[in-house]
């Protein structure tokens, strides 16, 4: 007799929306309080923390819009002012914004940000670097830009960690200082960090509970948790958050309770690639029937994954280091080489079924090689995977049928495997 | 004159057996280059030939498995033709992974299935202000060269470096001369020509290039050509990488309009800018690489505006529209464009602008764009 499955939600996840929406928030009414707006696209928004600004982060955004429902009209906003649709949906995204409030155009008020007094454009993948190119010509933006080259291989890693860090201090550090009339405080970076460090320690605990067979959670429920590791970082309500979470966590392994009822997963899963913000309850409505929970995943990970590593006593450099570093490196996770070493320990730890590889067909910048690394993945733990393509909020780009095929076949090439 | 553009024609018309057989004539290693920044003079210098990979001749297949449907033309065309062993004349590839996502598919595809006996990944920065971007370059070029040094086993030399900078600059002069002859005399040589000339300088050792080109100058000064004035002088913008299909080309013709000159890469863009051979060659290639004009989308600049760059070519020539060709899944001209159609309009400039896929389906889209914008720009 086929099993039910049913999602068993967790109660402090709730309580997310609200610290989220408190930031957005803040944001909008920065200006009203005389208060500086900085908007930032890569791992760069830290800066604008420690001056004491409010800052936007171009990831987060994006998946804020997804989240309320406003992806589709600021989306559309960007097509009518001449955006191709096969432009980076983020990059549509936030030009739709400027364009929607340049021109007066009514979109969902959430959506709305103040255009910044900087932009603080963090060159991870070269889209980033053409937003901001964008924002500077269409509305005059100033434009603060840093270049951050992934490494293909570790041993690029030593040069371009002294590049990187390099700008920090003789570009972006003496650029906050003028548009800001003040020296750059390093003791509010080091304590970001610190706060930062405390709730990555808590976040690696709740990930022990991805380990329990039946997992206790779903790679979607720390999707969601995510903004107090990253553009909510420095904020001690993340501590708060992230303690609660990991004692829901505890009960439910104490009880007995699984991610999903009424006996946990029939399928352990990888997602690789960018967290479809838009599309989190379809995609999860056609994994639960099927017994499949989603644990693990590349983008997620590369939210500090080892807090061990971060040094509040040298913030600027602890924060190249991290990026850079030979231990750390979280920009090594980009290249095929990296990711083939991150999902091979994550198979392991998390004991995979098989590999979900999302390839967005807007932004490229975590699809490189994926089936190549599908494929050595595959020889060598003998995990099978499917390629799933999509995007993070366009659905213009999204097809249910193809993704319930490749999701049906996924799950039965882990059948086959496992008679 | 006739029997240069035949020559460059040969070259063009099969780059796979022309360079195949360069390497055995030469008895040199061959490194691709993939386009759009990669300093051939410090391959050149290593006493190796350098050649700008190109999009292929033959549809995708095999290319499919390994690179998503929804990346450019020349990204999946060289993929397919590295796994399906058309490049086996390759001893190596230089990939500059930073000017475009697509480029960083290549190095890791081709460790797996090519094992090229030699690669080199190049973070070239954008042109960002203060110095470390100008340091990092220089880092760039430096290993670069070391590189090269560790694979031939020999060391490159300044005054070496210094005469392969010479040889390009020599071909930058010449290709010039050759696009100032046909601002001139733009009935001269049919569009597709000319590309087939900067596409055979890409593919051709340098040295011999320049010979060719300064026989096709000579002849070139020498014709006179009866002057069609009934055509219309459009300036082509964009294709950034890949050569453009030569049907649009000799359609923008048939439709009765005529290129004096362009911003393509396989045309200006390539030969822009020589290098200045004062003081120590990597830092004046260094230079060369971060100088903003022509603008390239790919690096980062915005302080000046693609579209006056093109506005002002239009104006230098005399001529009435630009046409834009965008490849299809181009990220940087795709990013640039809205703003550069803007500035179209502000300026009251006729623009059109057509994409391009390595596979053509039909060309009747494009030959209906093209039709009605001879025609508002006065025409047939």
């Amino acid at each position: 007799m086929d099993v039910k499955y049913k999602i068993n939600r967790l109660q402090t996840t709730n309580e997310i929306r609200p610290l989220v929406d408190k930031h957005w928030a803040d944001l909008r009414t920065a200006k009203e309080r005389g208060e500086l707006v900085a908007w930032a696209s890569g791992p760069s928004f830290i800066f604008a923390y420690a001056m004491g600004m409010k800052c936007h982060f171009m990831a987060g955004y994006a998946a804020y819009c997804g989240g309320i429902g406003a992806g589709e009209e600021v989306l559309k906003v960007a097509e009518m002012a001449g955006d191709l649709p096969e432009t980076c949906s983020y990059h549509r995204l936030h030009m739709g914004m400027g364009e929607a409030v340049a021109r007066g155009i009514p979109i969902n008020p959430q959506a709305i940000l103040p255009m910044p007094d900087l932009m603080v454009a963090g060159r991870l993948c070269p889209e980033m670097s053409h937003y901001a190119e964008g924002l500077h010509r269409r509305f005059g933006v100033r434009v603060l830009p840093i270049d951050l080259p992934g490494p293909y291989s570790m041993e690029d890693l030593p040069r371009i960690r002294e590049f990187v860090y390099r700008q920090f201090k003789e570009v972006v550090i003496p650029t906050f200082e003028e548009v800001c009339g003040k020296p750059f405080d390093y003791d509010r970076m080091s304590e970001i960090l610190r706060v930062l460090k405390e709730v990555a320690i808590l976040r690696n605990k709740c990930w022990e509970f991805f380990k329990d067979k039946p997992s206790r959670w779903t790679l979607w429920d720390y999707g969601v948790s995510i903004a107090p590791v990253f553009y909510l970082m420095g904020n001690p309500a993340g501590v708060t958050y992230y303690e609660k979470l990991l004692r829901e966590l505890q009960e439910r392994r104490e009880k007995g309770i699984p991610a999903i009822a009424p006996d946990g997963e029939k399928y352990r899963l990888y997602w690789d690639g960018w967290l479809p913000w838009a599309f989190l309850g379809k995609f999860m409505r056609k994994f639960i029937p099927n017994g499949a929970v989603v644990l693990c995943g590349r983008y997620p990970w590369e939210f500090f994954p080892h807090p061990e590593l971060i040094d509040p006593e040298h913030p600027v450099e602890s924060w190249a280091d991290l990026y850079y570093g030979m231990e750390s490196h979280l920009t090594y996770s980009f290249s095929p080489k990296g990711t083939i070493n991150l999902i091979g320990e994550l198979i392991k730890d998390y004991s995979l079924d098989g590999l979900i590889m999302f390839s967005s067909k807007t932004c490229r910048v975590m699809n490189l090689a994926q089936p190549e690394v599908m494929d050595v993945l595959d020889k060598k733990y003998g995990i099978p995977g499917v390629i799933v393509e999509g995007d993070m909020i366009d659905s213009a780009m999204i097809s249910d049928a193809q993704i319930e095929t490749r999701l049906q076949a996924i799950f039965e090439m882990i059948d086959s495997r496992r008679r | 004159m006739e029997r240069v553009l035949s020559k460059i024609a040969e070259v063009t018309s099969d780059p796979y057996a022309y360079v195949a057989g360069l390497k055995e004539r030469k008895n040199k290693k061959i490194i691709g280059c993939f386009p759009m920044h990669v300093p051939e003079e410090v391959v050149h210098a290593a006493d190796l030939i350098p050649v700008v990979i190109w999009r292929g001749n033959e549809p995708v297949t095999w290319g499919h498995a390994h690179v998503p449907p929804y990346d450019c033309g020349i990204t999946r065309s060289f993929v397919d033709d590295a796994v399906r062993g058309k490049l086996g004349f390759m001893d190596g590839f230089v990939f500059h992974i930073r000017q475009c996502l697509q480029a960083g598919e290549f190095p890791f595809i081709m460790e797996r299935h090519f094992k090229p006996a030699y690669q080199k990944v190049l973070y070239l920065p954008a042109i960002y202000p203060g110095d470390p971007t100008r340091d990092f370059a220089l880092k760039e070029l430096e290993s670069f060269k070391t590189s090269l040094e560790d694979f031939t086993g020999k060391m490159i030399s300044d005054d070496s470096l210094k005469k392969s900078i010479e040889i390009y600059n020599k071909n930058r002069g010449l290709m010039e001369r050759v696009y100032e002859i046909r601002r001139a005399k733009p009935e001269i040589l049919k569009a597709k020509e000319v590309m087939q000339i900067v596409w055979s300088g890409m593919l051709m050792p340098k040295e011999d290039h320049n010979e060719l080109l300064t026989e096709l100058i000579k002849r070139m000064e020498e014709k006179s050509v009866k002057a069609q004035r009934e055509r219309i002088k459009v300036i082509l913008v964009g294709c950034l990488c890949q050569t453009l299909q030569f049907d649009i080309l000799d359609l923008i013709e048939d439709l009765g309009m005529i290129v004096p000159d362009d911003d393509l890469y396989i045309g200006s863009r390539y030969f822009a800018n020589p290098v200045n051979l004062n003081g120590n060659p990597l830092k004046a290639l260094v230079d060369r690489y971060l100088t903003k004009s022509p603008l390239c989308p790919t690096k980062g600049v915005w302080d000046i505006h693609w579209g006056d760059e093109a506005i002002k070519k239009m104006r230098d020539n005399d001529a009435k529209g630009i046409i834009s060709v965008r490849v299809k899944y181009c990220p940087p001209h795709t990013c640039y464009y809205p703003d550069f159609r803007s500035k179209m309009v502000e300026e009251g400039v006729p623009e059109v602008m057509i994409e391009m896929e390595h596979e053509i389906i039909s060309l009747e889209g494009v030959k209906t764009r093209l039709q009605s914008f001879a025609e508002t720009i006065g025409g047939v």
